[in-house]
């Protein structure tokens, strides 16, 4: 049953010669443990003729009896080592789980300035527990299910009861048991599972690699989905204005993150429309362009030997790779390949006459738009490179219907029955309130209606009565 | 989205990069597209026939357009030029940046609408474009060599600025509104004239046919106190100001006591314009300040600086302006020049028995900005405040111009201010009594107040 | 149930349907009208909003959607052929709009004349548009509003300064003949009343509803007379000359200016809010058809209606005069019937089996 060569045998005996094996599996044991909480004690004492007064006997807070081998030997794999006692038919299940994990450190994809800087880990034990750290109430459940026939991932669904649609639980529940798959790598697979439009471009589910924006949304009404091995967290529903959202946002005045949001939304739009009205203007619509700069891009672009939306959708190419190359790339060639990224790829282009600087600096530009929401960056690549080509190919108007596509998608696209574009389509006016804009704390005092939760309030009244009491008073 | 929507994206997917990686179906691109600046029109020698010449803007290394000049001669009409143009050089004509279209002198002498037709017809060329006369033959004007920058295009355009009309130098015309003038129930409307001046001229001291002198020296254009209205170019930037500047000296001449240059001033715009004949030799100037009269499409008169002036002060969007003010001071003759800030303007048309009385409304705020003799230092101190007879002496000059105008109007019949309109609209009941001989008719009020800070 | 919010229906009225008057209709309307182009669309207006108003009564009165009233009455087969008349209305009264949209397109958005493959995939949008039902037709509404609203003001804003107002006097000139022709042969321009008729049962009647509604359609009304005023005065004599309306006014603002034609921008955005606009008459049709086929997939309908204005919109390319003048001059008779008649009518069909309203949240 247990054939492998890091699975071993820790034989004992107790004071009245009693033969003890616990059944372990090499690595991810805490032998010491095993050792001083397990066979210390059974070694001193007499053996214990039943499982109950084994367990007594044991200095161990966290034992299980295994009637069923198979669950036995499921522990024994997750690194709980299974103790047999001499005639004793049931084993008992020990928990001296002992995984390296590495520290709580913040993650590389959300870094803030001010704020909270711990992030999750791949170990779901550790991510439960900084939720739980942020969340002491009774009210946070965590609905823990397996997933995978060989991997037995541990997932763990958190939400508040007192908040979250217990429709959406239920259903989350459904779609992750409904899911037959041998083994999960990673939160992602899960995500899949979940999504209700496999095929879809955009993203839809939330993810985060921060507990306290995790709590954040949790606290709004959503569910969060752990899944053991992955730093990324999963939360629903999800919806677009909240990749637009940082939780710097909410630790500075609320003026500078509305200006903050504006900015990233502006961002956005010059990062997707910027190189297709660049190509449409070039090749179909030279009004776009003050006479000025029609000359200055004229002067650059003469005599290049592609057209301009073949020379856009090089050079949109060629930043993805870079992109790829400088991810992927080990840190001590970094350096010396970003110089020949910056200037064998960009300036000698440009010289050699193969590209125009114009071409240079809207490609920059837009690609360093899209990192202002770093969870659309990979959406927005694609669909940048699409509006270039339906740009290259039909015009303006290409660009416009492109768009209405987009809408038209986005606006008949849910999850889990929020609508993607709230509270912009549909308008749900109290939800703007911290959508593209944000007010102060007071004007926050509801959770998201989108979100359907069921405790609306967030923030009792008389707060804002007492600030103001305080304010008027000085 | 399901697998059926799927195939579809593909398929729509594929049929995009098709269309893009062929790239050809009929799109023409910047790299074979020639942008048109200008175009003018003459006649040509043969009768009935045009020349047109067509100003395409090429980008230089710096990024800056370069004239390239191509007259298409003896063509039936200004497409047939446009269209010789794609053929004889394979480049694609694009007007959506064409700013300015000149009219050579004598087109003017026949409806020019028989010209400009092509230009209200066709969807590529926006009727925001300016429009204006050339003094001679249009492809002149285009071929002049700007001191401003390399396209002539762009230096005639901001002779004829929004700012330059504010300015009220020019009577600034765009395509929409001489159409609206020729279609409309008057069938007048009025063009600026451009004039080239050469900078060869004025230093070699060759005369002009202004009369002014220079007490004022802005920064760009200086002007040669003994030879007047002649220019020398010190600076290239703000041509607009530098012919607003000399206009001013036109309608105001200096005939007394004329000051003199201050000598560094003038050394700076000797040295400057050394500096410019260097760099630029043969250049020239525009100057844009005089305005023709039009009636059905034909030119009908034309109004003089100082006409066009008090035209654009009573009129146009003209803000403010200087001005020149002779008056007689404790016996001698003194020349203030005031600067003046038009704070309400309008014109009513009032019909009272059988005769029409046209009514000009015109409030202004003034302010000394020099005078021609020196002043104790309490009166330069109160600088703004402008005596009693000289504010009485610049509304009658005022008056005295606008009756020149309205006379120059009803002898051409050209109804520049509109009246046969504002009878239509505010007295359609009068209408068909009134409007022959209207302009030979109305009459003529003037409410005009020049006020100071007291 | 294919659900749409009073607030969706009301930013239809106010900032989508306005766009439809702001291409040919405005020189349509001067050929006819001359100065007086004012009084004849005030009183297309106040028909339609009369009409409107007495269908929102209709809807004060019953909760059943038009369908389930003609059934009533008639029987489903009755409701079916009625609507399959409809459909067929909605298909015709799209074709105008269409290449009204077409020429647009080809004028405003390229310099170069592009061939009918520049136009064709907006059919492909429609299609995809005509699949998602009125609830696609709501929530795009909620997204033109604040495109609409910026956009347009500040095209008005571009022109104003440019528009001599008193080239609309003297009121009346033309006559009362001509005022009352260009009326009459706008009806093709003024029958969006007609929506109002199927989204019954398709929103929850609330108070007040009705003042909402007929509010926003005259705020949307408003914009287009105070359009119409400003692009008289621009052009005045010469207006007739000027199709694609909307992207011509704001230019003589930054036509000249360091920055260009900025206002591109905003005509950009109002084409888009155009796109989901012509889009809504297709989708009219095809839920007819959906009814008459005992609500059928959309796919199939949407398919064909796309694909039969296709190829109307590339048989009438060279037509659209033509197309125009049959429109304006010979068929205001069937626009009147179909876009006041009928609503008129359906105020004596028996509302006596009303269908029980479910509330989806999120529309």
């Amino acid at each position: 049953m247990l054939p492998a060569d890091d699975v071993l045998v820790y034989r004992f005996r107790t004071q009245d010669e009693i033969d003890c094996a616990a059944i372990y599996a090499d690595g991810i044991t805490d032998k010491e443990l095993l050792g001083q909480l397990v066979a210390k004690p059974l070694s001193l004492a007499k053996a214990p003729t039943t499982v109950e007064d084994a367990q007594k006997l044991l200095y161990f807070p966290e034992t299980k009896i295994a009637t069923d081998p198979n669950m036995a030997c499921a522990e024994i794999l997750a690194g709980n080592p299974a103790l047999l006692i001499g005639k004793i038919a049931d084993a008992i299940v020990l928990g001296t789980k002992k995984i390296s994990v590495r520290a709580v450190m913040e993650p590389q994809t959300s870094i803030t300035v001010k704020g909270p800087r711990e992030g999750f880990i791949e170990d779901v034990k550790t991510n439960m527990s900084l939720i739980r750290r942020r969340l002491k109430t009774p009210s946070l459940r965590f609905d823990t299910v397996e997933v995978g026939r060989e991997s037995k991932t541990f997932v763990a669904i958190a939400y508040l009861d007192n908040i979250a649609d217990h429709s959406i639980i239920k259903e989350i529940k459904q779609r992750i048991l409904a899911a037959d798959i041998d083994g999960i790598p990673d939160s992602s697979y899960i995500g899949k599972f979940l999504a209700k439009k496999p095929y879809s471009l955009f993203k839809q589910i939330g993810t985060t690699e921060k507990p306290d924006i995790l709590c954040a949304k949790m606290l709004e009404g959503r569910v969060a989905i752990l899944v053991d091995g992955s730093p990324i967290a999963l939360t629903l529903p999800y919806i677009l204005a909240e990749d637009f959202q940082s939780s710097q946002d909410y630790f500075v005045s609320p003026y500078r993150a509305t200006i903050s949001r504006l900015l990233r939304l502006m961002a956005v739009i010059i990062s997707l429309f910027l190189p297709a009205f660049y190509v449409a203007a070039e090749l179909f619509r030279l009004q776009l362009l003050p006479f000025g700069l029609l000359m200055t891009i004229s002067s650059g672009v003469k005599d290049l030997p592609l057209s301009p939306s073949l020379e856009l959708f090089f050079l949109l190419i060629v930043l993805e790779v870079l992109v790829e190359a400088s991810v992927r790339m080990p840190k001590y060639v970094a350096l010396a390949l970003s110089v020949i990224g910056a200037l064998v790829l960009g300036d000698t282009a440009v010289k050699a006459g193969l590209v125009s600087s114009s071409a240079i600096i809207i490609v920059a530009l837009s690609g360093i738009s899209a990192y202002t929401v770093p969870d659309l960056t990979g959406t927005l690549s694609v669909i940048r490179l699409a509006y270039v080509v339906v740009a290259g190919s039909i015009g303006t108007y290409g660009i416009l219907l492109f768009t209405a596509l987009i809408v038209y998608y986005l606006v008949s696209s849910d999850s889990y029955g929020t609508p993607l574009l709230a509270p912009f389509s549909p308008l749900i006016k109290k939800d703007l309130r911290d959508s593209i804009y944000k007010s102060d704390i007071y004007s926050l005092n509801t959770r998201p209606a989108v979100l359907r939760g069921k405790n609306k309030t967030r923030l009792k009244v008389h707060n804002k009565k007492i600030a103001e009491e305080t304010e008027s008073a000085q | 989205m399901n697998k059926y929507w799927t195939r579809i994206f593909i398929a729509i997917a594929i049929f995009l990069l098709l269309l893009f990686f062929s790239n050809d179906f009929g799109l023409i691109d910047i790299q074979k597209t020639a942008v048109i600046a200008a175009i003018g029109i003459d006649s040509a020698e043969q009768e009935n026939l045009l020349d047109v010449t067509i100003q395409i803007a090429v980008p230089d290394q710096g990024g800056n357009g370069k004239a390239s000049n191509l007259t298409i001669r003896n063509a039936k009409s200004v497409n047939e030029a446009i269209t010789e143009l794609n053929r004889k050089t394979g480049w694609y004509p694009s007007l959506v940046h064409c700013k300015i279209l000149l009219l050579g002198k004598k087109i003017t002498e026949n409806n020019v609408f028989d010209v400009l037709n092509f230009f209200l017809r066709s969807e590529f060329i926006d009727d925001s474009c300016l429009i204006a006369v050339c003094e001679t033959r249009a492809e002149d004007a285009l071929h002049a060599t700007s001191p401003i920058g390399e396209l002539t295009a762009l230096a005639i355009t901001k002779v004829l600025s929004s700012e330059a009309q504010k300015t009220g130098a020019v009577s600034v015309m765009n395509l929409r509104d001489f159409a609206k003038g020729y279609y409309a129930a008057n069938t007048s409307s009025y063009l600026p004239i451009v004039s080239v001046k050469q900078e060869a001229q004025s230093e070699s001291g060759s005369p002009n046919n202004g009369s002014s002198q220079s007490a004022f020296l802005p920064c760009s254009i200086g002007l040669n106190p003994n030879n007047a209205d002649t220019y020398s170019l010190v600076d290239s930037e703000p041509v607009p100001c530098g012919n607003f500047w000399s206009f001013w000296n036109k309608l105001f001449p200096l005939k007394r006591n004329p000051l003199p240059i201050c000598a560094p001033c003038s050394q700076q715009a000797d040295a400057a314009s050394q500096k410019g004949s260097q760099n630029t030799p043969n250049s020239d100037i525009f100057e844009a300040s005089k305005t023709m009269l039009f009636y059905q499409g034909k030119q009908a008169a034309i109004l003089e600086t100082d006409e066009t002036l008090a035209f654009n002060l009573a009129d146009t969007s003209t803000d403010y302006a200087y001005g020149m003010v002779d008056v007689i001071q404790d016996g001698k003759p003194v020349t203030y020049c005031l600067k003046m800030k038009i704070s309400k303007k309008e014109q009513k048309l009032k019909v009272s028995g059988n005769s029409a009385i046209l009514n000009f409304h015109i409030r202004a705020n003034a302010q000394v900005a020099d005078s021609d003799s020196a002043q104790g230092v309490i009166d330069i101190a109160q600088t703004a405040r402008v005596p009693e007879h000289v504010l009485h002496a610049a509304e009658e000059k005022f008056k005295k111009e606008l009756d020149a105008v309205m006379q120059k109007c009803a002898d051409c019949n050209s109804d520049i201010f509109g009246i046969i309109l504002k009878l239509y609209r505010f007295y359609p009941s009068r209408f068909n009594d009134l409007q022959e001989n209207l302009l030979q008719n109305v009459k003529t009020s003037y409410d005009i107040q020049f006020d100071t800070l007291r | 149930m294919d659900k749409i919010k009073l607030r969706q229906i009301c930013f239809i009225f106010a900032v989508m349907i306005p766009l439809t008057k702001t291409i040919v209709y405005p020189a349509t309307l001067v050929y006819q009208t001359r100065n007086d182009l004012i009084l004849a669309a005030l009183g297309n207006f106040l028909i339609e909003g009369i009409v409107l108003g007495l269908i929102l009564f209709l809807a004060s009165r019953t909760t059943c959607t038009f369908f389930d009233l003609l059934q009533n009455t008639f029987g489903k087969i009755g409701a079916k052929i009625v609507y399959a008349i409809f459909a067929l209305f909605f298909a015709l009264s799209a074709v105008l709009p269409m290449m009204e949209q077409k020429n647009f397109v080809i004028q405003e958005l390229y310099e170069n004349v592009p061939s009918v493959i520049s136009f064709a995939p907006f059919f492909g949008l429609c299609f995809f548009a005509c699949t998602k039902g009125f609830k696609s037709i709501g929530r795009v509404a909620d997204i033109s509003m604040p495109i609409f609203a910026f956009s347009f003001t500040a095209i008005l804003l571009l022109a104003i300064p440019h528009a001599d107002f008193t080239a609309l006097l003297p009121f009346g000139a033309t006559g009362a003949q001509n005022i009352f022709n260009g009326c009459l042969h706008s009806f093709n321009w003024y029958t969006d009343c007609l929506y109002m008729l199927f989204f019954l049962g398709h929103f929850q009647y609330e108070k007040g509803a009705a003042g909402k509604i007929i509010g926003s359609y005259t705020i949307g009304a408003l914009a287009v007379l105070l359009f119409l005023a400003i692009f008289y005065g621009i052009y005045s004599d010469i207006a007739v000359l000027q199709h694609n309306t909307i992207a011509q006014i704001p230019k003589y603002t930054t036509a000249n200016t360091s920055l260009g034609r900025i206002d591109l921008l905003f005509i950009f955005a109002l084409t888009l809010v155009m796109i989901f606009t012509y889009c809504i008459p297709v989708q009219m049709c095809v839920h007819c058809i959906r009814k008459v086929f005992d609500d059928c997939s959309p796919i199939l309908p949407s398919a064909i209606i796309n694909l039969l204005l296709l190829v109307l919109t590339i048989f009438f390319n060279y037509s659209f005069v033509e197309i125009q003048s049959l429109y304006t001059q010979k068929l205001w008779i069937l626009f009147a019937v179909f876009g006041y008649g009928i609503p008129l009518l359906s105020l004596l069909l028996r509302r006596n089996k009303n269908t029980p309203q479910t509330e989806d949240k999120h529309e």
